[in-house]
This record gives structure tokens, C-alpha cells and sequence, in this order.
């Protein structure tokens, strides 16, 4: 029976080509403006290391102004970042499985032979403990990442990315070799392989969609090199900082970190250790505000540092209101094509069809179109994401990541197409199907 | 329109009703997005068209960096510096801590007084410059002086001292002063250091261009201690500036091996980038905007075409009986107007919906009636364009079909 009505359908769109042209292209079009949108707004929106949302947890302690929140427009926030004391004593912490304190800063890289000619690079790197790699799932080409011990020495190791290894060595297993990073010599323990996380979750300061650094040091080199962050520093405290040590021991927000909590038992006990040193701490006159140390699963992070543009939301919005009126105007036409058809409805009707089955008929009709409409719709929608990609050429670089047709995009596609098929299609199959048929015969 | 002609246009209208809803509709929706969407374009044209106070068209910067250990970088700047400045086509050139729009800078709080409560203390973009840096960047000096060089303070990354003087821009002078005169006045940050005020500047953007106070510049006379770096601007005639940083980046690349050049960029780069969302967002508000009246135009042809379809024996009957064509083009225009007048009027109370919303939402300010206006006359133009090629062909109906298909 579905063959038939596919065959019946498929002789009635071929008998006005011209309209039935209309119908697809108002569906293709309204498809893909909201598939464009979409994949965006899921690329932005999406948690790259979603298998571990309930054990990853950024660790957030509110050691701002008491006058004053850190951020105005969002009160109940606690600074994204903590001072280098705090972050230090929260992942000294035995209690997650593991822990990791890091912040960015630059450099340039340069060849560890005298005698290269490969070019010096100017890269940012990630300034971490041993916990990074395995913590966030970093996926390693050759080698790994460092020892604890390494972070505490620190020991002169250096973790590259795929497009440093790419540029000092020629894509080759560099493990072992020495490579320069400002002129001091490192050892490469390990080699990533690609690896986008997007939105770059794990630092959200600076650019969301930024890629990774290029390369990682143990993070016992940043009191050793006195090193400044190149994302950023914050500070609200009025105090003399004469040197550098006055700079670590300050109120100045700077450094990331993130536990990893296997289960609810251990993310409580958490909790208490963060406010019991909160608490600690009030008592040489720190942490004059309200309490708010929060341990924040991805998922919220990404939502707390509103990843996602407004500017996105209203373009999903503006792509749905875009779709009614596509499928507005395809309930208008189909109705008018039905109504002109309604003597061939009559006679199938005189002849023994019943009302069902003119209803699913013209229903066929409906979904065909809509199909039809959505491949081609998914078709704009690639070469649409294609011209975005062009348009944010000149951005930061990241952004052009989430913006490629996946299988979600399809899923959304065949989603929103059976959704147009029923809004096109329920009104005008009910009211045909509901004609008396003598009308039609007589004429 | 005489009432005379609307009644019985209106009356056959009301007996068959679903495809004029169905496009009043569309009507409406187009109506409320095209309104809203054209409102936030012109909202965002006008962020990205904010005059910036500098001669943005022909500036680039320069960054060095120093990478080894022998590398001296503060004899680095002074070498590069009179080599900048040196070169013909060259206007002048500064060093600097940060580049102006680019979303990258520094800021700190200074007050009018010392101890000044927090809620009246400033914010401030501050930039680090040199004796050449109101040059650079082309801004216009309301009042006072530009620093001297022998003001320029050595490099302090602890910042231990605060910096003797400072020039900052009227919007700074006025949040601290009013309507007084700023220059000679002193300000203090927040231990309280004094700094005098010397010079005021008519209009600077600073780094943050989203930032409310974008117009909070202050320039102060201190060496940058960015990293191993030294960030270099130059300003050039105008019409120079690609052919300079050329020159430029040539000649510093191969000038010193203890360093490499790199972000030789037109400050333009940077603006743009800076730009680049609200850019992309008014030309996909302008692309589906421009869509959806186009589909919303098409539903409105496909409506009158099929009307006239089903009406040719009517239309045949009219004519045979004395009617003209004009009146036949005119009843179909009629029909439209009113079917787009019902779509508008919807239209009108869903554009305030949403731009409520949008307003309450996204803290966009609300809709400006004119917009509406305009809307509203765009699509009875649309509606009676769209209209306007089945209407001729109904009026191209012979009187004899009246009697052909009896």
C-alpha cells in the first residue's frame, strides 16, 4: 500500500513540476537556515569531554572584594580563576583522584641543535601538573605526559603539540630530543596527536573557541622563571607588590584548577575540604565574602561562562520563525494543489478509497516533499556553513571548528523534515479528505 | 479606495478564508522578524561606525620578541625606535603595552581624591607609551601637553611607583572632574600615589570595544615590561602604510638574530577582528531577512495566481457584463491590500512581542517606532509587487470564457 501511495504521490508532484519546485525549495530553505543555525549553536553549546561530566569538576572559591562581586553583571559568580596560594593549597588535596593547577603564558620555541635552520616559533603554552593528561583524556601520538616529581623539580620536560612536532621535527617520534623554549633547554617526553576540544573548556579565559596551547611545561616552572599569564590576571586588592613573590602571595586571580571526583562521596568530601580552608583562611582576614566555593561540573561551566552568544540564540530563534513561514507557504500551496486535484480525490473516492486512505495518500504526498526538501536543505546548509567558515577566516581560529554539517546536523535534518511533512501536510490531507465527492464528479 | 469597492472584495474573501489566513500569516511573522532583525542591523552598523579617535587607516604594529638570553631588549626598542622613525613615509612610532581595539589591554581604577570610596573611583584603559605615542596614534590634544622624554618612566612590572604624569581622554576628565578643567589636576590610584594630569584628549578608543567606557583612555609616560617583548606602533602618510610594513617587517627580521618579528599587522587587522561578530551578524540578519521576504513575497504570488485560477469563469462573467480591466486589476490588488493589511495589523502587535522580549531578554533597547512605519509600508509594497503579475493576467481574461465553459 505505501508503495502505491509513493507512486501515486510521485505522479502528482510530477504533474506541476512548477509547484512542487516551489515546495521543496521553500522547505530546503527553511530546513537549512535552521540546520546552519543549529550546528552552531550545538558546536558552541556541546561538552567535548561530556564522558566524564559527572568527574570533572572546576574548583572556584570567591575570594573577591568584599564590596563588590567579581564580575557585575553575573553576582552570584565567584571569580573564574584563583590566586596562586589557593590554587595551589585546593590541589594539593589527596582526595580527587586527581587534580591540576595550570595557566597559559608564551614564549618562543626554537630548535635544540645549534645548527638548525628550522625557524624559532612564537607559540602559548601551558604551564600544568602531571594531572592535564590523563585528567582531561589528551590524546598522545608518541610518548606521554611527565611524573609528579617533574612538576615539583621542575624538571626540564616539555609536552608538544602535533603542529610543533610537525614544525621542530618533521612530524617524527621527537621523544627524547631537546628542543628551546626562551633559550632554556627542554626535554620532549611526549607528542599529542590532534586534539580541538571545543569549546576549550578547560580555560575558558580569552577566546572559548581558542585551540590548545602548542606545548606544556611543568608547573613548578612558574615561580622558577617568575612567569606572567598571558590570559588573564585580575585584581581588586590594593596591596604594595614590589616583587614577584608579593605577586604569588597576592589577591590577584590567575590560575585554573579542576579535580576529578569519581563519585558523590568524594565530590562531598571535596566540598568540606574547600570550606574547611575557605574557613581556615577567614582567619588571617581573607575571604571577607559570603560563602561560595563551588565545585562546577562541565556542563555548568560552560553555561556559567556563557559559551554560547546571545547572538546565537537569536539566530535560532530567527531560523525557526524563518521555517513557519517557509511551511506556511507550503500549506497554502498544497492546499491549493489538492483543492485543484480534488476531482481526481472524488473519483478514487467514488471508486472505493476511503477517507484514511486518501488521507495517507495525500499525507505521502506531504512527506515526499519534505524529504526531498531536506536532502537539498542539508545540501545549503554545508555550502551555507561552508560561506560561514569563510566569514570568520580572519577570527580566532577555533570558531570555524564547530561549524561543519555532522551527524547531528542530519539527525536535525531528518528531524525538522518529518516535522515539516506533518505541519505541511496534516491540514490540506484533512480537509481534501473530508470533501463530499459528488461536488467533484459533478464537475 | 472607496468603501464600495472593499465590501464586496471582502465578502468573498470571508467564504473562503484559508489561503488569506494562511498568508496574513506569513505576512505577520515577516513583518515582526524583518522589523526586529532590520533594527539590530542598524544597531550594529552603528557600534562598528563609532568614530575611534585615531587615524586607524594608517597605523600596523610590530611585535619583537627576544628569545635568548643575551637578547637586550631595552637597547632593542631604542635601536628599532630611531630606525622607525627614521624611515621616510613614517609619521611616528611608539612603543606600547597593548593595542588599541584589539581586545587585549590593561586597565586599573584611579580616583579624583585620595582614599576615594570604590564606587567613585574610574576605570581606565591605560596604555604605556612614549613621547611619540599621541603622534601615533593620531589623537587630538583639547588641552595641556604631551609628555616629555624625559618623563618616560624604566620599565616596573610591579608597577612600585605610580607614574608622575598621565594624559587621559575628556570622558576620563569628566568622570572625575566634570565640567572642570582637568589638566594640572592630580589623581591617585588605589595606595594612593598621586599622579598629575598633563594633557587631555579629545576622543581615544582603547582595547575593549564591547566595553561600555571604551572611551576611558588614559596614556601613561612608562617603558612596557611585557615579557621578552617589545610591541611597536607606527603610523604612517597617508596611502603608506602597506608599503612601509613591508619595509618595515623586511628589514627588522634579518636586523638582530637574538629575536623574531611577528604580528606585523594594519591596526585595521585587529579593528576588524574585533568587529568580525557583529559584522557577521548583520549580514546573516540581512540574509534571511532578504529570504524570508522573498519567500513571504512568493506565498502572496502563488495566493493570487491560484485565486485567479479558480475565478476565471467569474472573471470572465465581470468582464462580459462591462467590466474594464482596471477594475479587474483593481479588485485583485483590493484583495491583496486587505489580505496583507490583516497580515500587517497581527504583524504589528507580534514585532512589539518580540521586540519586548528581545529588549527584556538580550538588553537591546526597544524598538524604534519608525522601523515599524517602514516596515509596515514595505510589505503593502512587497504584497502589491507580488501581486501585481496575476492581476494583469486576470485582466487579460476574455469575456467569452464566461460563456465557453458553461
Amino acid at each position: 500500500m505505501f508503495s502505491y501511495h509513493v507512486k501515486l504521490a510521485l505522479r502528482s508532484l510530477r504533474r506541476n513540476p512548477g509547484i512542487t519546485a516551489l515546495m521543496v525549495m521553500a522547505i530546503a530553505l527553511g530546513i537549512s537556515v535552521c540546520v546552519i543555525t543549529l550546528t552552531v549553536y550545538h558546536g558552541m553549546s556541546s561538552n567535548p569531554i561530556w564522558w566524564k561530566n559527572d568527574r570533572l569538576y572546576a574548583i572556584t572559591l570567591d575570594s573577591w572584594d568584599p564590596e563588590e562581586p567579581a564580575d557585575d553583571e553575573r553576582p552570584a559568580l565567584p571569580p573564574e580563576q584563583l590566586t596562586y596560594r589557593d590554587a595551589e593549597a585546593v590541589t594539593a588535596s589527596t582526595i580527587p583522584a586527581r587534580s591540576v593547577r595550570m595557566m597559559k603564558t608564551g614564549g618562543v620555541l626554537s630548535s635544540g641543535e645549534s645548527a638548525s635552520d628550522v625557524l624559532p616559533e612564537r607559540v602559548q603554552l601551558r604551564v600544568t601538573t602531571a594531572g592535564f593528561f590523563g585528567m582531561f583524556d589528551v590524546p598522545f601520538a608518541y610518548g606521554g605526559g611527565w611524573q609528579a616529581a617533574a612538576d615539583a623539580g621542575p624538571e626540564p620536560v616539555i609536552v608538544l603539540s602535533k603542529a610543533m612536532n610537525e614544525h621542530f621535527f618533521a612530524g617524527a617520534n621527537s621523544v627524547g630530543r631537546t628542543l628551546r623554549w626562551n633559550d632554556r633547554e627542554f626535554r620532549v617526553v611526549g607528542v599529542l596527536e590532534d586534539w580541538h576540544p571545543s569549546p576549550k573548556f578547560f580555560d575558558l579565559n580569552n577566546g572559548s573557541f581558542d585551540d590548545p596551547e602548542e606545548a606544556y611545561v611543568p608547573f613548578g616552572w612558574l615561580p622558577a622563571l617568575e612567569l606572567a599569564s598571558t590570559g588573564n590576571t585580575n585584581c581588586w586588592k590594593p596591596e604594595g607588590r614590589e616583587s614577584y613573590l608579593d605577586f604569588l602571595n597576592s589577591e590577584c586571580v590567575w590560575i585554573q584548577a579542576w579535580a576529578e571526583l569519581p563519585d558523590a562521596a568524594t565530590r562531598a568530601r571535596m566540598q568540606e575540604f574547600i570550606d574547611g580552608y575557605v574557613n581556615e583562611q577567614r582567619k588571617s582576614g581573607r575571604f571577607a565574602r559570603p560563602d561560595n566555593n563551588r565545585l562546577t561540573p562541565v556542563d555548568q561551566w560552560l553555561a556559567d561562562n556563557e559559551v554560547v552568544r546571545n547572538d546565537n540564540r537569536m539566530l535560532v530563534a530567527l531560523a525557526f520563525a524563518f521555517l513557519s513561514v517557509c511551511l506556511i507557504n507550503t500549506v497554502g500551496l498544497l492546499l491549493a494543489k489538492f483543492l485543484g486535484g480534488a476531482t481526481v480525490t472524488g473519483i478514487r473516492r467514488a471508486l472505493g478509497a476511503s477517507r484514511r486512505q486518501i488521507f495517507l495518500q495525500l499525507l505521502t504526498e506531504a512527506g515526499l516533499l519534505a524529504a526531498v526538501g531536506a536532502t537539498v536543505g542539508l545540501v545549503l546548509a554545508s555550502l551555507g556553513l561552508l560561506g560561514l567558515r569563510a566569514m570568520y577566516d580572519a577570527g580566532s581560529s577555533g570558531f570555524r571548528n564547530v561549524m561543519y554539517v555532522d551527524a547531528w546536523s542530519i539527525a536535525m535534518a531528518v528531524a525538522l523534515a518529518v516535522v515539516s511533512a506533518l505541519a505541511a501536510g496534516l491540514y490540506p490531507a484533512w480537509r481534501v479528505g473530508r470533501l463530499a465527492p459528488a461536488v467533484y464528479l459533478k464537475s | 479606495m472607496v468603501m464600495s469597492d472593499i465590501r464586496p472584495v471582502l465578502s468573498a474573501l470571508l467564504r473562503n478564508r484559508t489561503g488569506a489566513i494562511l498568508v496574513s500569516l506569513q505576512v505577520a511573522i515577516a513583518l515582526a522578524v524583518l522589523v526586529n532583525a532590520i533594527y539590530i542591523v542598524k544597531q550594529r552598523v552603528d557600534l562598528i561606525g563609532r568614530p575611534t579617535g585615531m587615524d586607524v587607516a594608517n597605523m600596523f604594529t610590530v611585535v619583537s620578541s627576544g628569545f635568548t638570553q643575551d637578547h637586550d631588549r631595552l637597547a632593542t626598542a631604542r635601536n628599532d625606535l630611531a630606525w622607525l622613525r627614521a624611515q621616510p613615509g613614517v609619521v611616528a612610532a611608539t612603543r606600547t603595552n597593548a593595542i588599541p581595539l584589539s581586545g587585549g589591554g590593561s586597565s586599573t581604577t584611579i580616583g579624583s581624591q585620595p582614599d576615594t570610596p570604590n564606587d567613585k573611583n574610574v576605570a581606565i584603559n591605560y596604555f604605556e607609551v612614549d613621547e611619540g605615542g599621541l603622534e601615533t596614534f593620531g589623537v587630538k590634544l583639547a588641552a595641556g601637553r604631551n609628555f616629555r622624554a624625559e618623563e618616560i618612566m624604566p620599565p616596573d612590572p610591579n608597577s612600585t611607583k605610580a607614574p608622575p604624569t598621565a594624559i587621559i581622554t575628556k570622558s576620563v576628565a569628566r568622570a572625575l572632574f566634570g565640567s572642570e578643567d582637568a589638566v594640572g589636576k592630580v589623581v591617585y590610584d588605589s595606595l594612593n600615589r598621586p599622579t598629575t594630569i598633563v594633557g587631555v584628549i579629545d576622543h581615544m578608543h582603547g582595547s575593549w570595544v564591547t566595553w561600555d567606557k571604551v572611551d576611558q583612555v588614559a596614556l601613561l609616560p612608562v617603558t612596557p615590561s611585557f615579557g621578552g617583548d617589545n610591541l611597536y606602533i607606527v603610523r604612517t602618510a597617508p596611502g603608506l602604510r602597506d608599503e612601509t610594513l613591508r619595509k618595515v617587517e623586511e628589514y627588522l627580521s634579518t636586523s638582530d638574530s637574538t629575536r623574531m618579528i611577528r604580528g606585523v599587522r594594519p591596526l585595521e587587522y585587529y579593528r576588524d577582528r574585533s568587529y568580525l561578530s557583529d559584522r557577521n551578524m548583520a549580514i546573516f540578519l540581512v540574509s534571511i531577512t532578504a529570504l524570508l521576504a522573498g519567500v513571504t513575497a512568493l506565498g502572496i504570488f502563488a495566493l493570487a495566481t491560484f485565486n485567479v485560477s479558480i475565478r476565471t469563469r467569474q472573471i470572465g462573467t465581470r468582464r462580459a457584463i462591462g467590466a474594464r480591466r482596471a477594475d479587474i486589476v483593481r479588485y485583485f490588488l483590493v484583495e491583496n491590500w486587505l489580505v496583507t493589511t490583516g497580515g500587517v495589523l497581527l504583524g504589528v502587535a507580534l514585532a512589539f512581542g518580540v521586540g519586548y522580549w528581545l529588549s527584556t531578554q538580550y538588553e537591546l533597547p526597544r524598538l524604534d517606532l519608525y522601523y515599524l512605519l517602514a516596515g509596515v509600508l514595505l510589505l503593502w509594497a512587497l504584497g502589491q509587487a507580488a501581486a501585481w503579475q496575476p492581476s494583469r493576467r486576470a485582466a487579460r481574461i476574455s469575456p467569452s470564457v464566461a460563456t465557453r465553459t458553461v
